[in-house]
């Protein structure tokens, strides 16, 4: 072969070669405080990147996942209100049928060591089946679900591009949500930037007040930073006899079960009434006024809770304004956790 | 020279292709209801007296192993199968390994291993899309059946049966463990009766079993009984 003919083919089998590199997808980081506990989700077999984000982004906002396609996550996971159902004490779904809970925040999720009020789901990953397949809610399956985005040429590009592959699964369909869910994370409220000296942090005395009464009275249960210490609670709530709800022992069929709830995260609390697993309490002022007066004594009462707690009125009002500290409006108005404009619905709104 | 290299470079493709294997054990999994086989619509009775008739009959067959005469054991990978009684290709499965000489003896679990129950969204026959995971509460469904019994008081007298459970002292997933006679084996032919799933259930009582629990676990300690090997 003449040097020119070597040159040519190198230059060919280079060409023929640079077909085979992957394009890698972008990582995202997933970023929090250094003095934080590691999360118990570390998205160690569903790779954070930029694609798989946007293609959960798409299916949370997209009603595709309810029966007759008018039900996203987001209708009772909104944003600006911590992405949860705000105004509705149980939230309803398809056909306005109303479920028997109220709706949580979805706030830090890679912390939380179990899914929903009663800890039924045991996994980020597998937590959307609940609402997708729950009557009530979506009224859909996934099996379902897959079938309907196949139809979506837009689908199987966003898939394409998040696993490299356009076959649509179930389990790729549940893992781009989690990457989306697991994203939506709120470590820079007022509180946060007080913890670390911020700009922004600047305390008043009541606010600093607030913080010491929370310490004391309840932080035992929502525990700094994350708010919540994960734990199933009976908050002393008297029962509501038109739901009947005994909380987790309907789950582990276990007595010392009865009427305990999971300690919600109290971030963004300002903005996420009503409060409690059945929306009972419209305002925060009546939150406390049900620990510091309404307390039910029980076999499964919070130890926590055994000792009476006592504010003064201005104790109260210090905790509350403490409270909204807790709002992060980075957060509530991040836009990429918002409604994605590449998205077409055919939502029947 | 070019008449080796060409061998050469055949006998490489050959090594590294992984779709190119050197013999498969074969699964053969063959269900009857008491010698009959079964069938959608078909009249079958219990040793309870109930008539029944089946609608679905699924279950996971997972984590098999082989033993060898020399006391080896071989863990076979992704050997998780999702059997449908009533779609014929699931019936026939392939253990992905190469030809294994001299096995003494098979096991597998009915049902998925309980660790698979608590880290996430599997793939391929582990999906949850497939109708055997449960939504309101994790957890797998390790054998299913739904069917039919004027015995049953229910809606269209259905029974349903979603025996299911990973966490003490419910749990449900049984493994079993089979002498093998014909140690050249390269197919093995699982039967399964499934009239012996019905030995101790009377259907007018007991009827839909579709949470983790004591009746589930119950239910779970006759499922070995349902299977044996063909030799």
């Amino acid at each position: 072969m003449t040097k020119k003919g070597m040159y040519i083919s190198l230059l060919i089998s280079l060409f023929v070669c640079s077909g085979f590199i992957l394009v890698k997808n972008k990582e995202l980081l997933f970023e929090y405080p250094e003095y934080w506990p590691k999360p118990k989700y570390t998205f160690s077999n569903n790779t954070l990147t930029e694609e798989g984000f946007q293609l959960g982004r798409h299916l949370f906002y997209d009603p595709i996942l309810s029966k007759d396609n008018t039900i996203s996550c987001a209708s009772c996971h909104f944003q600006a209100t911590g992405f949860t159902h705000v105004d509705h004490d149980l939230s309803h779904g398809i056909k306005g049928r109303i479920g028997k809970r109220n709706s949580l925040v979805l706030i830090n999720l890679a912390w939380n060591t179990s899914f929903m009020w009663d800890g039924s789901i045991n996994h980020i990953e597998t937590q959307a089946l609940a609402p997708i397949h729950n009557k009530n809610e979506m009224d859909e399956t996934l099996e379902n679900v897959i079938k309907k985005l196949e139809t979506i040429s837009n689908y199987k590009k966003l898939f394409y591009k998040a696993f490299k592959d356009s076959t649509i699964t179930g389990q790729r369909t549940l893992l781009a949500i989690t990457q989306f869910v697991g994203m939506l994370n709120s470590y820079n409220s007022k509180y946060d930037k007080y913890i670390r000296n911020e700009v922004g942090g600047e305390f008043t005395a009541q606010e600093k007040n607030g913080l010491s009464i929370f310490k004391k009275e309840c932080a035992s249960c929502h525990k700094e930073p994350l708010f919540t210490n994960n734990q199933f609670k009976n908050t002393g709530l008297k029962i509501d006899e038109t739901l009947n709800d005994f909380g987790r022992m309907k789950l582990t069929n276990m007595p010392c079960d009865s009427l305990k709830f999971k300690v919600p995260t109290l971030r963004n609390i300002q903005f996420t009434k009503p409060y409690m697993h059945d929306g009972r309490f419209e305002t925060l002022q009546e939150v406390i006024t049900h620990y510091t007066t309404d307390v039910q004594k029980s076999a499964t009462l919070a130890k926590e809770l055994e000792d009476k707690i006592r504010l003064t009125d201005k104790e109260k009002i210090d905790l509350l304004v403490f409270l909204r500290t807790l709002t992060d409006k980075e957060f509530l108005f991040n836009k990429r956790f918002s409604f994605p404009k590449s998205l077409v619905t055919n939502s029947n709104f | 020279m070019k008449k080796y290299l060409l061998k050469f470079v055949i006998l490489l493709f050959l090594l590294i292709n992984p779709n190119i294997t050197f013999g498969q054990i074969t699964i053969d999994i063959q269900a009857t209801f008491n010698g009959k086989s079964i069938v959608k619509n078909s009249w079958y009775k219990t040793a309870q007296k109930d008539s029944i008739q089946f609608k679905k009959i699924q279950f996971y067959l997972t984590d098999f192993k082989i033993k060898t005469v020399e006391n080896n054991i071989i863990s076979i990978d992704d050997s998780y199968f999702l059997i449908d009684l009533f779609k014929s290709q699931t019936l026939k499965q392939k253990l992905k390994e190469t030809v294994i000489k001299n096995i003494k003896e098979i096991s597998f679990n009915i049902g998925v291993k309980d660790s698979l129950n608590t880290i996430g969204a599997l793939a391929g026959n582990l999906d949850p899309s497939k109708g055997m995971y449960w939504s309101w509460q994790s957890g797998y469904i390790n054998f299913k059946i739904e069917g039919n019994s004027p015995s049953c008081k229910t809606r269209k007298n259905k029974f349903q049966f979603h025996i299911g459970g990973y966490k003490n002292p419910y749990k449900t997933t049984k493994r079993v463990y089979f002498k093998v006679e014909n140690t050249a084996k390269e197919s093995i032919t699982i039967h399964i009766n499934i009239a012996n799933f019905f030995d101790q259930i009377d259907l007018k009582n007991e009827n839909q079993i579709m949470i983790p629990g004591e009746k589930a676990r119950k239910i779970a300690e006759i499922l070995p009984k349902l299977f044996s090997i063909d030799d």
